[in-house]
């Protein structure tokens, strides 16, 4: 035993003799390793490139939004305007429309999950048999890509073929066929069961963790002064669950404001503006109108809004603390 | 109305199960329809009276699907940028992360916020200001181009996730290398990185996930279907036809999940606790 290190050893330098000589390049990262450089040197890369590609273009969306730019005008170029796109806004109807159906989609794709995600935790906390397997299927809807999740949904409530027509109306719940996402009433619930479908995994995970670390002796004490199921989960698990709690709605929420994929998969805004938030009217005026300066207001707007909830999390997750 | 201790046990279990058959059945349920579906014939799509399993299951719409050059094409582009961008976000990442984990310097605390608050920022925000760099520099259109973009919401999120894992490594076994001789870049590579590979490797599969999933960017960065990629394809494919091809769609997803369902199930314990680094502290 006490052989092979040194036998090894005289490989290696053996080997050393013999090395190419960008190989030194090796022993020098190895040298520059043991500087104080080295901590600033493993940084550089990731601020460099954060630099590039997401400070540089923050700002310059935002400097945008000061200026009036169509790719379509090109003639016009990019005259400084400055508020004057904002005060634009303000007169603006679909930007109010789309402001208030951020806000009933941005609540309702948010609560609808978490209620969902925290009933599901607490069977899963349960640890009955089967509850691993379960753990692991359902958040299946989660990493699916949004094109897919869109077109199987498309595909569940659709107006000819869909399979959830024909159970509602095998049902008796349902006369006809219902055109769900074609319809001013239904389009935005419809939408919602597909956020719900997407997003419950997500709560059941973090908020299964948040229910794991409460240490089980606080229950058996509490169940030895008498609290009986309903008192011991109002006094014990939501107060204990609550950071969690607060920190999966800010970031559900965050993330849902921010994604206008659903209604570029599934409504294009519609049937009207029913469907139309402030996220899809912001890319559609870059993407299909090329009105890069409106579409960098309208960003700016919601930049405001997130960073509203960003603070809430800050504050919650406690993150700035080390 | 107050039950005996056995009754409400045996009510505790009955709901738990009850509720975990729900979650399972949701869950499944779309996916399950979109394989049959896939499955089918198109007669046996488009009837009178709702078929619910296939009369003659075939592969037709898979080999249809294949034989389709575009879709191979972006098929390919998924692949190479999903590789891309795994590629990036793992060194840059792995090296800021290590530098967060074992380093105290001013403006730590501040810079990992930072990282923090970058997935906050509205994708629409960076969209137009990184087209139009991505036009001046000609990067429209290229992979590299959508691989440099996924890292502005990947490269934060994955270097958050691996400093967590490099967290629970102690630095001791680190110190000992060094003793015995070896700088830290090599002990980085010989013990770090090794004890670390479980982590690395969600951290990798995460990031594949979400850039083989990505949407939003690839639908604007790119014009042409040479650069497109699957999601956005399968995207497009429906604006193109009157009549849904619903078969082929259905193959479409059950081909673009696959991976998916691999990666998850190669790498699912040390996912899930990732997973939970950078949103839960502790």
């Amino acid at each position: 035993m006490a052989a092979a290190p040194a036998e090894r050893r005289s490989g290696l330098s053996l080997l050393r003799s013999h090395w190419p000589a960008w190989l030194d390049v090796f022993a020098w990262v190895g040298r520059i390793s043991e500087t104080r450089y080295w901590a600033w040197l493993m940084l550089l890369p990731g601020f460099l490139l954060i630099s590039v590609v997401i400070f540089y273009p923050v700002i310059s969306g935002i400097w945008l939004s000061l200026h009036e730019y169509n790719l379509l005008r090109p003639a016009r170029g990019q005259p400084f305007v400055g508020l004057q796109q904002f005060i634009d806004l303000l007169a603006d109807e679909k930007f109010w429309l789309s402001l208030r159906n951020t806000a009933y989609f941005g609540v309702f794709n948010v609560i609808n999950p978490f209620l969902l995600g925290l009933i599901i935790a607490l069977a899963l906390k349960r640890a009955v048999r089967g509850a691993g397997l379960v753990r692991t299927l359902i958040l299946m809807p989660w990493f699916m890509p949004s094109v897919v999740a869109g077109h199987m949904w498309a595909l569940l409530l659709d107006s000819r073929l869909g399979v959830i027509n024909d159970i509602l109306v095998k049902l008796g719940l349902l006369e006809s066929y219902w055109p769900w996402f074609a319809r001013t009433e239904t389009a935005m619930p419809a939408i919602l069961l597909v956020g719900l479908w997407r997003g419950f995994p997500f709560f059941a995970l973090l908020l299964l963790a948040g229910l794991q670390s409460i240490s089980q002796e606080m229950y058996e004490a509490a169940a030895v002064d008498g609290a009986n199921a309903m008192s011991r989960f109002r006094h014990i698990t939501i107060p204990l669950l609550l950071p969690v709690i607060v920190v999966a709605i800010t970031l559900r929420t965050i993330a849902v404001v921010n994604s206008p994929d659903l209604m570029i998969i599934l409504t294009g805004g519609g049937p009207g503006l029913a469907t139309h938030v402030l996220s899809f009217y912001a890319f559609q005026t870059a993407y299909a109108a090329f009105d890069f300066g409106y579409a960098a207001a309208l960003s700016v707007v919601m930049l405001g809004i997130l960073i509203f909830f960003t603070l809430i999390y800050l504050r919650v997750a406690g993150v700035d603390r080390d | 109305m107050q039950l005996s201790f056995r009754a409400t046990q045996r009510l505790y279990r009955f709901l738990t199960a009850a509720v975990l058959v729900f979650a399972g059945i949701f869950a499944l349920f779309p996916l399950v329809w979109t394989g049959l579906t896939s499955l089918k014939q198109n007669t046996d799509v488009i009837t009178a009276e709702m078929q619910y399993l296939p009369h003659n299951p075939t592969l037709e719409n898979y080999f249809e699907l294949w034989s389709r050059k575009s879709f191979v094409t972006l098929f390919g582009n998924s692949v190479v940028i999903t590789v891309m961008t795994v590629s990036l976000c793992l060194l840059v990442g792995t090296s800021a992360a290590y530098a967060f984990s074992r380093y105290r310097f001013t403006g730590r605390n501040a810079a990992l916020v930072g990282f923090l608050l970058i997935r906050m920022f509205p994708m629409v925000l960076m969209l137009i200001p990184l087209f139009i760099i991505m036009r001046n520099l000609n990067l429209l259109n290229t992979r590299i181009g959508l691989a440099l973009a996924y890292t502005t919401f990947l490269l934060p999120i994955a270097t958050w996730m691996l400093k967590g894992f490099f967290d629970a490594i102690p630095p001791d076994l680190e110190d000992a290398a060094r003793i015995d001789g070896a700088t830290r870049a090599g002990a980085i590579v010989r013990v770090v990185l090794p004890l670390a590979a479980p982590g690395v490797a969600a951290t990798a599969v995460l990031t594949a996930i979400a850039a083989w999933n990505e949407f939003l960017f690839a639908l604007m960065f790119t014009t042409n279907e040479a650069s497109q990629t699957w999601p956005v394809g399968l995207h497009l494919l429906v604006g193109e036809e009157f009549n849904l091809p619903w078969g082929l769609l259905s193959a479409g997803g059950i081909i673009s999940i696959l991976p998916i369902i691999v990666f998850f199930v190669l790498a699912q314990k040390s996912l899930v606790r990732g997973l939970m680094q950078g949103a839960v502290k502790g």
